[in-house]
């Protein structure tokens, strides 16, 4: 029923309800903002009309000034009136107002409770159009939310369609409004979105849009919104840009203000804490220029609150807002912070949405869709999900992916990866924050105390027989998991004191490989900067679990002269590091929680005994323990049928001897005479080792010459060293350092997404699903770098997104990678496009082979060609890896190994793609060109090459038993005449670790009892790789035993594992990064400390309830299967 | 149901979900991380789940575990609902199911809300007292259900 509107003011419509209804909002909060007052306002929703209008009255009734607040329940936000009715008339209880089922007439007459302050109605909803009507006809005008802010972080409705949605509903409701004589108000939610872990310029700049949005259709009056976050400095930075651009944006006739809201996360725990965030969330608003602030109250974490509670809340908030200067003022002035980096971020974000269309919404529509406005964490469909965030060190939001956000400069990303763990750490970041700060605050200086917010340490049990852990083999691997036990233990102590026995046959601490009293020639291959044992940064506390120094930082301590943190210690100083770090773990709990025991002591037997486990020492004592980790690190097999060939061979002769694979300070290498014929098997970083025990640890030097390179001056004690390998080539060498230690490299085509939406598919085969995304990573790294040299970040950026955008359109039509281009060669495509010139596509076979199927006309000639190759080698990593393109190609092989491990661990790989393509082909190739020694070593090899005490043999050299001469011999069938006989042969392969001959040591026993079987990768097809490994299940890695059943009080993590899982040979964490050594050593720490937490073996789910179904099989102990 | 060897390493599918009245999401995004920190593949429906589209991708991904996560104060109502549909089902009334988060609008009614909940059809509910943990040790008793619905 439509008439012409006749001009003037136009009579009420037919059926609305007269009476004066509540305040204009802005012309409420402009009065207050004159009278130098805060307007305060809570959330608040009641389903019955009563207890709404008690509240209202309750609200509005105080002394200064507020806002009433009706907040809507679910079922009203998602447009089902039907089930809210329905909940009303069955009495159930609903989550707040259901304003459309209750009508104007009922909304009306609890509204009049407010008397004559404003009431706003928060809703949260898509399709807001029926909340809107409902509310104008009941004589409210003031209301909030967004297309965006009430879409994405709440609902599945598509954004088009909640464009659609409020782009009507607003110019209704405006238009609606004004025809009953009110001025409709919107407040943007887009100052909040999810609520936390949000970078601030992308909160305002969507609520800047939000507001925009709004005036497009219509309305005259506007709030801004900004949700407190982690840092008030960071916040007031924000309000400041939020006020700058809405002063640039909006129209002037637009009355505006900003609001901010108490912060919307998990709330502090103790009362001090809730109520120090609360005032400080009222100074915020005040020193940041907001004039109104929607509290929180600390019962929200729990429960909706009552009206006492927000009653509360409101005083104490307004209390606070006067008193402006609180204490020493932690919260800045608007006026002595710095906006611009938060506002050229915003207003970045801003222009490029609103380039988009002269239509705001379209606008916001079609920025999201292309990834402009990206909000981390969003599980909405139409996020692209592209960006995350985290809280840095000094307690800011920072990004640590951006996306496609149209971002002013590159944005260096805060390195530490969001997990699950530091997910929940980071939501509740502000929350432990002000439980601590509330207790400095009451004049607690003991730092013992400020450990933690968790509840003290309770008193030993009368009856405190201790729940034991051993840890067998006490290396990097297992020293981590006595760190995370530790620190796990600080956090929460156990009913009972836990005590661990760290058994190690070698040194407890350090362990073999790193014993402290190993010489010095020993050195590590990875730069002391880069490595940590510690599963966090240091803080202002002592170094202890959870919080201690890099490698190079204690180093730094210990020897200001040596240290430095692009160079590699000494493997021993390393060991220092372990033995210092396990008594500054031991000192982090006190006894009554943590007991450690330091057995240096071999295990000869182990075995489960009644729900434990029964464990000898080579000194006869027993002892029994709760859970065993096994972290035995490098096994020493039983030599191959070849190896055994050789070794025999010299035990016939007095006159030669044979060094089987090992560490090389295990090694016997004292025995070798100077001047005898040494052949070293093996060109990897264990020959690098060898070389160096016989030339700097016989007493040589290398020097630097005139050139830069180095010359080695002889001692005269050394042997002469022949060395070949199947590849005729050493090691290359590592490009020299120029990432930071807390670098963190993001794969944007090889991601683990791809990864496991592959996997989701079935076993992968390597070399058609994986090989290819890997390359194409490789590729774009290398042409970035090389194009960045070339013509700066620029360019280099764009290359980037132009690759990734050719990938996108390659395999969108495409199946699968063998049918046309695959990702690599359209990576290589576009850096043509943007002016690569000079470098052909990464070729990595070439690169491992250099010397293809050549064969050489002598030593000599041979000698001359690889000194040359070594020689352009050690230029390639002079260039660094950062900027020099072919070390930095490479060196992202390393970072992305854990996308490798999502790959291949457990099954991933069909098992003769496993056997074949990965194992077989792959990783001795990448092996050869990513694991390699720092530049020092190549420049050494060339020295020695030089002055003849050292000769490579060539490709495919074989090292043979010669029974007509008695002694070894050595050569290469690409190398003419380069036969040589040996005295001494050592092979320079560490053994890969293989179960099946384990020999003599705890491992075999342990096989032979079938308490650990050798992992065997079963395809669905039936078919089999059978590895050396041993087999553990996913995380927290159980041994599998011989009948197929995981043994739950064991663990097995590290090098014996290798083949069921991937590149296990890792011997310390990143500093400043939860990477996968922490969080496969927490897994186990998580698991193994259940025990201690309930006392029982069989752990009872504590808090589930369990169904019929389960109930038996989950709570009986392990049944017997019927095979 | 008997404990089954893993010759897998442990990796199952789970459908994460919420109920239909439910807008949160952070609990959802946690527990996706979790889950596939521990290994497992997790198919994801956002917030607001209506009960039609668990339904049907419970019968389309043939899932070894159904979590349902609910913190708005409406799962009870909203998760009892939805089990009795799932349970109704030919194709989907076997799939395990585990429901968990804040269960009814006052802070104690987790243990009558678990029993309506049990009795409506879940194998187990998460009280508010429960390590969200624990879902891994439920996975990791679970038998594997193949593509085509036997048990491994």
């Amino acid at each position: 029923m439509t008439r012409q509107s006749p001009p003037g003011p136009r009579p009420a419509r037919p059926g609305a309800v007269r009476r004066p209804g509540p305040a204009d909002l802005g012309e409420a909060v402009a009065r207050a903002a004159r009278e130098g007052l805060l307007v305060v306002q809570p959330r608040m929703g009641m389903a019955g009309p009563d207890a709404m209008a008690a509240g209202l009255r309750a609200v509005c009734s105080l002394p200064h000034p507020t806002v009433g607040t009706l907040t809507l329940d679910s079922y009203t936000r998602v447009g089902d009136h039907g089930l809210a009715r329905a909940a009303l008339a069955a009495g159930e209880p609903l989550n707040g107002f259901p304003l459309v089922a209750h009508g104007p007439h009922t909304t009306a007459r609890v509204a009049a409770a407010a008397g004559d302050r404003p009431v706003q109605v928060r809703h949260g909803s898509a399709l807001p159009r029926d909340i809107f009507r409902t509310m104008v006809a009941a004589g409210l005008s003031a209301s909030e939310g967004g297309p965006v802010s009430y879409c994405l972080p709440y609902g599945r409705t598509p954004l088009a369609e909640s464009v659609a949605n409020w782009r009507a509903a607003t110019a209704e409701f405006a238009g609606l409004s004004a025809e009953r004589g009110l001025r409709a108000h919107l407040e943007t939610f887009g100052g909040c979105l999810l609520g936390q872990l949000c970078p601030p310029s992308l909160l305002v700049a969507v609520s800047l849009l939000e507001a925009l949005f709004f005036v497009q259709q219509g309305v005259t009056s506007v709030s801004l919104s900004y949700a407190q976050q982690t840092d008030a400095r960071q916040d007031v930075e924000a309000l400041a840009a939020l006020r700058m651009l809405a002063d640039e944006w909006l129209p002037p006739g637009v009355d505006r203000h900003l609001v901010l809201y108490t912060y919307m996360g998990v709330f502090p725990g103790s009362p001090r804490g809730a109520q120090l965030l609360m005032d400080r969330s009222a100074e915020l608003a005040v020193r940041g220029g907001a004039r109104r602030l929607i509290v929180k109250t600390p019962a929200e974490a729990v429960r909706l609150p009552t009206v006492e509670e927000n009653v509360a809340a409101l005083r104490s908030a307004a209390r606070a807002a006067g008193r402006r200067a609180v204490g020493d003022g932690r919260v800045p002035y608007v006026g002595e912070v710095d906006p611009g980096e938060v506002l050229a971020e915003a207003r970045a974000l801003v222009e490029a949405t609103l380039e988009l269309h002269a239509d705001v919404g379209t606008a916001l529509t079609r920025a999201f869709a292309a990834g402009l406005l990206d909000v981390p964490f969003c599980l909405h469909e139409d996020n692209r999900g592209l960006t995350q965030a985290a809280v840095d060190g000094e307690g800011r939001l920072r990004w640590t992916r951006t996306g496609r956000l149209p971002l002013p400069r590159r944005t260096v990303p805060h390195p530490a990866p969001v997990t699950a763990a530091r997910l929940l750490q980071m939501l509740r970041y502000t929350a432990d924050r002000h439980d601590l700060l509330a207790l400095e605050a009451a004049d607690d200086p003991d730092w013992a105390e400020l450990s933690g917010p968790g509840p003290a340490v309770r008193p030993p049990e009368a009856d405190p027989e201790p729940y034991r852990i051993a840890v067998v083999g006490t290396g990097p691997r297992g020293l981590s998991v006595l760190e995370r036990l530790a620190a796990r233990l600080a956090e929460r102590p156990a009913p009972r004191p836990v005590e661990v026995c760290a058994i190690d046959a070698h040194e407890v601490g350090p362990g073999r490989v790193w014993r402290t009293g190993q010489p010095r020639w020993s050195m590590m291959n990875t730069v002391s900067g880069e490595v940590t044992i510690y599963s966090g940064p240091p803080d202002d506390g002592p170094a202890r679990a959870g919080a201690g120094p890099s490698l190079y930082e204690w180093w730094r301590d210990a020897d200001p002269e040596a240290a430095a943190p692009d160079e590699c210690a000494p493997r021993a100083v390393y060991g220092q590091y372990l033995a210092h770090a396990l008594d500054r773990i031991e000192r982090t709990v006190p006894d009554g929680v943590l007991r450690l025991h330091r057995l240096r002591r071999t295990v000869r037997t182990l075995a489960p005994e009644g729900g434990r486990y029964l464990l000898t020492l080579d000194d006869g004592r027993r002892l029994r323990a709760d859970r065993v980790v096994l972290t035995t690190g490098h096994p020493l097999p039983r030599l191959t049928p070849d190896q055994q060939e050789l070794a025999s061979f010299a035990e016939r002769r007095p006159r030669l001897t044979y060094v089987r694979g090992d560490s090389a300070i295990d090694m016997p290498l004292d025995g070798i005479a100077p001047g005898s014929v040494v052949g070293v098997i093996g060109l990897g970083l264990s020959f690098y080792d060898v070389v160096a025990a016989l030339t700097t640890g016989r007493g040589g030097r290398f020097v630097p010459d005139a050139g830069g390179a180095l010359r080695y001056e002889a001692s005269g004690r050394e042997p002469l060293l022949v060395a070949g390998a199947r590849s005729g080539v050493p090691l290359r060498a590592r490009g020299r350092n120029q990432k930071g230690p807390q670098h963190v490299y993001r794969p944007r085509l090889f991601t683990r997404e791809r990864v496991r939406a592959l996997r989701r598919r079935g076993p992968l085969d390597f070399r058609a699903d994986v090989l290819p995304w890997l390359l194409a990573e490789v590729e774009l790294v290398h042409c970035a770098t090389a194009l960045q040299r070339a013509y700066g970040p620029d360019i280099a950026e764009r290359f980037r997104q132009e690759a990734e955008e050719a990938v996108r359109k390659g395999t969108a039509g495409a199946g699968s990678s063998r049918e046309g281009r695959g990702p690599q060669e359209a990576v290589f495509g576009a850096a043509v496009r943007c002016g690569l010139r000079g470098h052909g596509p990464v070729d990595l076979r070439r690169w491992a082979w250099p010397f293809g199927d050549r064969v050489f006309s002598g030593p000599q000639a041979y000698q001359e060609e690889l000194a040359a190759l070594l020689r352009q080698d050690v230029e390639l990593a002079a260039e660094g890896n950062a900027e020099g393109p072919v070390k930095a190609c490479l060196d992202t092989i390393r970072d992305v190994r854990g996308v490798l491990r999502t790959a291949v661990d457990f099954s991933g790989l069909a098992p003769r793609s496993h056997r074949e393509d990965f194992l077989g082909d792959f990783v001795p190739m990448v092996s050869r060109l990513t694991t390699g020694p720092p530049l020092v070593r190549l420049r050494q090899l060339l020295a020695l090459l030089d002055c003849g005490l050292l000769r490579v043999t060539g490709p495919d050299a074989r090292f043979t038993a010669d029974p007509a001469s008695g002694r070894f011999q050595v050569h290469s069938p690409r190398v003419a005449g380069s036969r040589t006989e040996l005295d001494v042969l050592v092979d320079a392969r560490i053994p890969d670790p293989d179960l099946r001959r384990a020999d003599g040591d705890l491992t075999a026993r342990l096989r032979d009892q079938g308490l650990l079987t050798p992992y065997v990768n079963r395809g669905p097809d039936g078919g089999e790789f059978a590895t050396g490994g041993v087999a553990v299940t996913g995380s927290p890695f159980h041994p599998v035993r011989a009948d197929g059943r995981p043994e739950k009080g064991m663990y097995v993590l590290g090098i014996p594992s290798e083949f069921t899982r991937w590149f296990t040979q890792v011997g310390s964490g990143r500093p400043g990064v939860w990477g996968e050594f922490a969080a496969d050593a927490d897994a186990i720490a998580e698991d193994a400390l259940h025990g201690a937490h309930d006392g029982t073996t069989a752990t009872p789910l504590t808090g589930v309830l369990l169904g019929p179904r389960w109930h038996t099989a989950l709570t009986a102990p392990d049944e017997e299967t019927n095979p | 149901m008997r404990t089954v060897a893993q010759r897998d390493g442990g990796r199952r599918r789970v459908l994460l979900s919420t109920v239909s009245s439910d807008a949160h999401t952070w609990n959802l995004v946690f527990l996706r991380m979790l889950l596939e920190e521990m290994g497992h593949e997790v198919v994801g429906l956002g917030p607001c789940v209506p009960d039609r589209l668990l339904l049907d991708t419970v019968r389309r991904t043939r899932p070894d575990l159904l979590v349902i996560s609910t913190v708005n104060g409406h799962g009870r109502l909203d998760g009892a609902r939805v089990i009795r549909a799932l349970r109704a089902d030919p194709v989907a009334r076997d799939v395990p199911a585990v429901i968990g988060g804040k269960l009814g609008i006052d802070g104690d009614e987790g243990a009558a809300a678990a029993r309506a909940l049990v009795e409506a059809g879940f194998d187990a509910v998460f009280t508010d007292t429960a390590d969200t943990a624990l879902i891994g040790r439920i996975l990791g008793a679970l038998p594997q259900r193949a593509p085509e619905g036997r048990a491994v």
